[in-house]
This record gives structure tokens, sequence and C-alpha cells, in this order.
């Protein structure tokens, strides 16, 4: 009986610490969202030319996004079929191409805003849930996917009314790469084609 | 002897049917050839995909396309230009509502008593308030859209999607989704309406709902269509694929509304918001 006690509290003990771990953790994922989105909000919104924009977006995604995490996701089995010629220059393009996609749509988001809603743990990874709401939009709901969201948060996706950005993206590459001979070339010349038309 | 005559299966009504129409669909335009069993990653990229027809679906969607192009899309800008947002937000509004009882049949059949809840009194209320559907004040006072149709039904009764389909002007689907697209006409009160002497105005009305509809979906994608267009190297692929995840998605919040209704006499459990 005397024994039991302490027992009780190092199971109740052992049991709240995940809790407060999690608790913690989403918590650190929403607040990284909301300073990350805060930002991509303001740019979108704020004064300066399309260049300025398009530079002052590049930092936020190089800093807030693991972009060449998600380039390896997107390219998938290819990835380790690639030569790590054609994965140095596949990764540069992607980034590109990445920054030139969002940029164009600036226009169309004028007027943006957002508000947060839940976050929840995903096995290692957090799922932070936002609300955002375009002028003469039905407002989308926008899960973010945040790797490392206690030590070193980073943006791995985004998922927009249930559909992946990096999913899509991906299935976007395997397919053209099935119809060009598994060529990650053909796909190189692609992108470069795809920046050059838009820039 | 005459029995069994009898219980013999016709031609169109059995499996063999579908043999035919796969060999039928597979002659026109070729099936995608699987890959050779020695690379696991193909065949599993095959897999998922789950495309078999693909060469006869790039045909449809090769055709749509150009339709799109000369007919949907531009009637869907000009109807932007011509037609004020609040305007086209209220004909939106209006045929949602005129949609709701096809809803409320897929809600009951899903056994989702709250779902079908908030299906009525947005019927109720858009209609008497919110000027015969206009306005969607039903939202505003607590009871939000959701989505309903007889594929998500089938699919919340297990019935699986089967292979990727790309339809002649219907677009991306799948053979649950189009089974379901048949019943939700079959569901529709207006479907058996208007056969009487008033059958040209009905008609009218009918056709004039149908146009509207087809202009007011393609006016709500416009940008987002040029977008994926304009960024994809495959868009066929890509709208395979937003398709299906938003499919999933859809059911995905279907399966999960469990919203229980307990009577008001019991002790009323803390309200969570609906998902």
């Amino acid at each position: 009986m005397i024994h039991r006690r302490p027992l009780i509290t190092l199971a109740a003990a052992s049991a709240m610490v995940p809790l407060s771990v999690h608790a913690q953790t989403t918590e650190k994922a929403s607040a990284f969202v909301k300073s990350t989105g805060d930002r991509l909000v303001a740019v979108v919104n704020g004064p300066g030319s399309a260049p300025t924009k398009r530079a002052a977006m590049t930092k936020i995604l190089d800093a807030d996004v693991d972009v060449d995490g998600i380039g390896k996701f997107c390219l998938g089995r290819f990835w380790r079929l690639a030569t790590s010629e054609q994965q140095k220059q596949y990764l540069t393009l992607f980034h590109e191409v990445l920054v030139t996609n969002i940029t164009s749509k600036l226009g169309e988001y004028q007027g943006v805003t957002f508000t947060m809603g839940r976050s929840k743990p995903q096995d290692d990874q957090a799922v932070v849930s936002t609300t955002v709401v375009r002028p003469n939009n039905p407002p989308t709901a926008v899960d973010w996917i945040i790797a490392n969201p206690s030590s070193d948060p980073k943006i791995i996706d985004v998922v927009a009314e249930g559909t992946s950005l990096r999913l899509t993206q991906r299935q976007d590459y395997a397919s053209y790469l099935a119809h060009n001979n598994n060529n990650v070339d053909a796909l190189i010349a692609a992108m470069k084609n795809q920046i050059a038309q838009s820039g | 002897m005459q029995a069994a005559q009898h219980f013999r299966p016709s031609f169109f009504g059995t499996t063999r049917f579908l043999a035919f129409m796969a060999v039928v669909v597979c002659g026109l335009a070729g099936c995608a050839t699987r890959p050779p069993a020695d690379d696991p990653d193909a065949v599993a990229d095959y897999n998922q995909t789950n495309d078999p027809l693909e060469p006869t679906n790039r045909v449809f969607y090769a055709i749509n396309n150009g339709l799109d192009t000369v007919i949907l899309r531009p009637a869907a800008l000009a109807y932007r230009y011509v037609v004020p947002d609040p305007v086209r937000t209220g004909i939106h509004n209006v045929l949602a509502n005129i949609g709701l009882p096809i809803q409320l049949t897929n809600d009951a059949l899903e056994g989702k008593p709250r779902r079908a809840g908030d299906t009525t009194m947005r019927f109720l209320i858009n209609t008497t308030a919110g000027v015969l559907g206009i306005f969607d004040v039903a939202t505003k006072w607590g009871y939000p859209d959701h989505d309903a149709d007889f594929g998500m039904t089938l699919a919340l009764w297990g019935v699986p999607e089967g292979p990727f389909l790309f339809l002649p002007v219907l677009g991306p689907s799948d053979p649950r989704d189009a089974a379901g697209f048949g019943v939700d006409i079959a569901f529709d009160p207006f479907t058996w309406i208007g056969t009487g002497p008033n059958k040209p105005a009905w008609s009218a009305f009918k056709w004039s709902r149908f146009g509207l509809n087809a202009i007011d979906s393609r006016e709500r994608v416009l940008d987002a269509v040029d977008s994926i267009k304009k960024t994809a190297l495959d868009p066929y692929a890509t709208f395979r694929s937003l398709y299906r995840q938003h499919r999933h998605a859809q059911i995905e919040t279907l399966r999960n509304d469990n919203r229980a209704t307990v009577p008001v006499w019991f002790p009323q459990p803390a309200t969570t918001p609906a998902k």
C-alpha cells in the first residue's frame, strides 16, 4: 500500500509528460505558422513592385519552407535514379519554379486575410489549420504541415481543401516523366522552359 | 428447359457487357500499358495512379478541353464580366437551394441526422427569409453548408471508387461517382415533374437551370483552372490528382461528422464545432 501511491504518481506524471510536450509542440507550430502567415500577407497586400515582392517572397520561402525537402519528395522515386548533377540542377530549378508560381498568383490574393484554427501533432510533425479568406471568394480551409515543430520548424506541405500541394506536384512530375521515357533531363528541360515562359 | 431459358442472363445485363465494353473502349483508344513486373517502383506507380484507361481518358480530356476553350470558358468570362458579383452570388445561392432536396436524401441515406437537420433548416430558412434562396441567411444563423451526393454516400457504404474516368462533358470521375451522378438525377424532384400542360415552361426552367449551373460552376473555378493549366507540366495528371484528393477529403469529412443529437432533457455535451 505504501509503494502504490508513488507508483500511481509516477504513472500519472509519465502520462502527463507527453501531453504537455504535445501541447508545447503544437503551440510552437501555431506560433510559427502565424508569424510566417503574417509576413506572407504583409508582402501580398503591401506596396512595392513585382520584383521587390518576388525578392521578399523568396526570403520568406528560404527561411520558413523546406524547399529542398519538398523538391525531393516531388521527384519521388526518380530522385534516386537521378545523377548528382541532375539532382543539383533540379533543386535549383524547383526553387525558381516555386517562387515563380507563387508570385504569379499574388494578384489573385490581393486583400487576403487568414484566421488561425486548431493545431495537432501528427507523427513527428504538426498540422496547423487556418482559414484563408480572399475577397469575393468562399473561405478556404488550409492546413500547414510543419516538420520538427519544436526544434527547427519548417513548412513541408500546404493542404488546401484536402488537396496537398506537394502530392499534386509529385503526381504531375511523375506523369510527365512517365510520358518522357522516365528521363529526368526531359523534366529539367521542361522546368527551364516554364521559367523562361513566365519570366 | 423453358425456365432455364428464362434465367439465362441477357447480353446487356451481365458482366459480359462490362467485358465487352472494356474490349470496345480499349480497342478504340488503347489501354495504358502495364509496366514490366521486374520494375517494382514503376508497378507501384501504375497501381497508385489507378488509371488503366488513361489513353482513352486523355482523348476525352482533349475533347472536353477543346469544348471548354471555345464554349464554356468564354461563357464564364462573359458571365463574370456582365453580371455583378452580388448578383452572381445570389444566382449561385438559388441554384444551391434548389439542389438541397438531393442533398437531404443523401444525408439521410448516409445516416447523418445532424447533416440532414442542417440541410432541412437551410432549405426552410433560405427559401423564406432568404427570399427563394437568393440570400444564404442560414449559414449566418448557424446552419453551415456541407457536401453530399450519392457518390459520397456509396463511399460511406463501402463501395470502392474504382479506376479513374474522364467522362465526355462531365469531366473527371470514377465509376462510383458516375453512378452517383445518375442516382442524384433520380433523387431530384424536378426530374419527375413538368409533364402536364405546362411542359414547355418546365422544360425552359430545367434547361436554364442546367445552363446556369454549368456557367456558375465554371466561373467559380476560372482562376484556379487557368493557373493549373499554366503551371502544370501535365494538366491532365494534375486534374486527376486534385479530383481524387478533393473527393477523398470530402468523404473523410463526411465520415468524421459524428455530431450526436442529444434530447433536450438530457445533459448536453460540450458543443464541438461542425467539421
